[in-house]
């Protein structure tokens, strides 16, 4: 008896609270929605290799100029044309959005890695908007831009066995950034990251890694060597 | 019909209103501020005028900053002589609470000719306050000469100063013994309350269908914003046909144009707008008392004074311009592919020649006087089979014997997006936009699917004008010689004002609200002779 009186209870304050709430709030979905600006996405022709960072749709976070900020969308990163695409489910359509309306964005990586993506203008070749991932952030910023070109190779037969001659090649790059300095192109490698440095400090820096045991192999290692270097002050010519 | 009447006396109301002075003359400004409830959530508040016989005359809507909101209202120069109330509100709470403060208003060309009688409010209780001894006014004396400077010196004591909640209202202004005003809590169980405003004023209506009356479910609406870039916003009716605008960047007079579409070409629509104020409804009991000499003086003086200031253009604000936004790069329809300026090529007749002679990928037909429009998509290098989102000065139209007679000498650009853009859910298949030379809209034809708005959006922030010294030969002939209403508390806080050349009785007037919800109250009256 006591149950019973206490589930109609309940039942009574979670109708009056979906009364309270609604009598606030329209029901709609489209009411506050952000409105994403874009052109529809057409499929890239299909080569070895792959256009996007991601294989899969990646929950995202991404921040508009105008401080809107979209937290509910399932988001992927064209590598080849440095776009950033969502899906509307309602419009069933891939969205290109708009970079100029963009600020930056995140997502979350399979591996569960939040990946976080900053629109910066490019003064050097190819001068323009693009989306960097930034690597480490201070005063000096290590960024990659998440580049994957087509490039011409020898014939090959696809899956289907159809004959192409093309492949989605990664051409990763990676800058120091400084706001006042600009950017600086350097190579994932200890003898890379040495040369961004004065030969009087290249020394100590090796020394430093040493006394760290960071042997540089890969993006993880580079950016936990640039991480103990940029602690123990040293500057990057650039 | 129940009319719920609260305020005690005795209850920590942490809720006022107040206003420069009790009573005006038709076309002057009122200075307001207000204590909103610290549980309110809203961003707006509303300030309304409404005569005593319940028809609402203006208002404005007033961006809260730390649970205070400072405004103004003018009042039109036609008002006739009685008295008014001023109403603030939110709408989220405005059937709960609206806090209501009586005004006189004479009528600048009438004045008090056919006025016998002054009316107040009775049998309300006011929203009290607390008169406080831990402000000290210091430096005025009774009585000072016209066109004099003078610093007032207001001491806080220390035990207060940690009690006090955000800011002091200091004000200096001519008080009218007859005629002192307060301000009552008032609730009415007629209205709804309505949604919070958290990020600004928001505008709602109803989409009906003509034929059965009923709300229409799934038809779109449209709100268009001229401006250089166009703002826009859509919405798409539920079952109860209702629909919702933010207005959260727009500051001033906006014109804004809504305009909804059914699901089918020949449904026909009603767009009925909600009212952005809250209905007047019913109002106190007044009472009435004989009309004094004083009252009927200082109102001949004070008819005197703003028609001079009317005749002499003197201002009695200084606007100050709203804090940039973020804004937006391109129009909500992206980075146009082309813009063309039919200008610089020669003129030409109608739309069909332009769209021929100058508009990259864009099809005008008017075959057997029926015009379409197709727009190249130019990732798929075809042209679309809808027609594109066409707009006429950034408002969408689908008329298109609205552009069908549009030459050379109509059109300022066109911009053109060949591509398959979406905003939100909607899908344009190509755009194409048309800015006209005269900007005027009047090419928009007008019908119940189609809304023109002119509204005030959040109130632009201005404070009381510094008094004219460039020119010594035009009179002073100010009444409110001082408002601060967002004064940071201090242990000592020096206010410097100056007299005019009106005489008769002044106040020096500290509020501003505790902690504990509790209004305080310090006042010293002075006369200028």
């Amino acid at each position: 008896m006591t149950l019973r009186f206490s589930t109609i209870l309940m039942l009574i304050l979670v109708w009056s609270f979906s009364q309270l709430v609604c009598a606030q709030e329209p029901m709609s979905p489209n009411w506050d929605a952000q409105k994403i600006k874009g052109v529809r996405q057409l499929p890239y022709p299909s080569y070895t290799g792959l256009p996007f960072l991601t294989n899969e749709w990646r929950p995202g976070k991404v921040e508009f100029t105008n401080g809107e900020i979209s937290d509910s969308l399932f988001v992927r990163y064209s590598s080849y044309k440095d776009e950033l695409i969502y899906y509307n489910k309602i419009a069933a359509a891939q969205i290109n959005i708009d970079k100029a309306s963009i600020n930056g964005f995140e997502f979350t990586d399979v591996d569960g890695r939040t990946r976080t993506f900053r629109k910066q203008h490019f003064d050097d070749y190819l001068k323009g908007d693009r989306y960097f991932e930034i690597l480490s952030s201070g005063e000096i910023s290590l960024l990659a831009y998440r580049k994957v070109g087509l490039n011409t190779t020898p014939a090959y037969h696809d899956v289907s066995g159809i004959l192409k001659n093309m492949v989605y090649d990664l051409n990763y790059q990676f800058y120091f950034y400084s706001q006042e300095k600009g950017y600086s192109l350097v190579r994932i490698s200890q003898s890379g990251l040495l040369a961004k440095f004065d030969k009087t400090q290249q020394r100590p820096i090796k020394k430093l890694l040493r006394k760290n045991r960071i042997k540089i192999d890969g993006e993880n290692s580079f950016i936990l060597a640039w991480k103990a270097i940029e602690k123990e002050g040293y500057k990057v010519l650039f | 019909m129940i009319i719920a009447i609260s305020g005690n006396a005795q209850e920590k109301t942490s809720i006022g209103f107040f206003t420069d002075r009790d009573a005006y003359v038709s076309g002057e400004i009122v200075l307001a501020k207000i204590y909103n409830p610290s549980d309110n959530a809203s961003r707006i508040v509303y300030i309304d005028l409404v005569n005593s016989a319940g028809t609402r005359i203006s208002g404005a809507s007033i961006e809260i900053k730390n649970k205070e909101a400072n405004g103004f209202l003018q009042l039109p120069d036609s008002l006739s002589t009685g008295i008014y109330l001023l109403r603030a509100y939110s709408k989220n709470t405005v059937a709960k609470l609206k806090i209501i403060r009586e005004i006189w208003i004479s009528n600048r060309f009438n004045g008090l000719e056919n006025t016998k009688q002054l009316k107040h409010i009775s049998e309300l209780q006011t929203i009290q306050e607390e008169n406080t001894s831990e402000i000290n006014i210091e430096g005025i004396d009774s009585s000072y000469p016209t066109n004099s400077n003078t610093i007032a010196n207001i001491k806080i004591d220390d035990s207060l100063l940690k009690e006090i909640d955000g800011n002091l209202l200091v004000s200096v202004a001519q008080i009218n013994p007859s005629f002192e005003s307060a301000s009552y809590k008032w609730s009415s169980d007629q209205e709804k309350d309505g949604l919070v405003e958290k990020k600004g004023i928001i505008l709602s209506g109803t989409v009906t269908d003509k034929k059965n009356l009923a709300p229409a479910s799934g038809a779109t609406v449209y709100m268009t914003i001229p401006d250089s870039l166009p703002g826009f916003q859509y919405y798409q009716t539920q079952t109860d046909g209702r629909f919702y605008f933010k207005l959260d960047k727009y500051y001033g007079s906006v014109q804004a144009f809504i305009q909804c579409y059914g699901n089918s070409p020949d449904q026909r629509l009603k767009i009925n707008m909600d009212e952005l104020f809250a209905e007047p409804g019913d109002l106190p009991e007044f009472s009435q008392q004989p009309i004094s000499e004083e009252f009927k003086n200082n109102t001949a003086i004070n008819i005197d004074a703003v028609t001079f200031q009317k005749v002499f253009g003197q201002e009695k604000l200084k606007f100050q311009a709203p804090s940039k936004e973020k804004f937006d790069l391109y129009p909500y329809y992206g980075k146009p592919t082309n813009i063309i300026d039919p200008h610089l090529f020669i003129d030409l007749p109608n739309f069909t020649e332009i769209s021929r002679e100058l508009l990259p990928g864009v099809k005008f037909r008017n075959y057997n006087n029926e015009p379409s429009m197709q727009v190249m998509n130019a990732q798929a290098r075809d042209y679309f089979d809808e027609t594109p989102l066409i707009l006429i000065d950034g408002t969408p139209v689908r008329n298109l014997n609205v552009i069908k007679d549009m030459g050379t000498q109509d059109i300022k650009r066109v911009e053109i997006c060949q591509s398959e853009r979406y905003y939100g859910n909607l899908r344009f298949p190509g755009i194409v936009a048309i800015y006209t030379t005269k900007s005027d809209y009047s090419r928009i034809p007008d019908s119940d699917q189609f809304v023109r708005l002119k509204l005030e959006a959040i109130q632009i922030q201005a404070k009381l004008a510094e008094p004219e010294k460039s020119e010594p030969d035009v009179p002073d002939l100010r009444q409110t010689f001082y408002w601060n209403p967002s004064v940071e508390p201090q242990e000592t806080l020096a206010v410097n004002f100056s007299t005019s050349s009106i005489l008769g009785k002044f106040k020096v007037v500290v509020r501003g609200r505790l902690k504990s919800g509790t209004m305080i109250l310090a006042e010293k009256q002075f006369e200028v002779k």
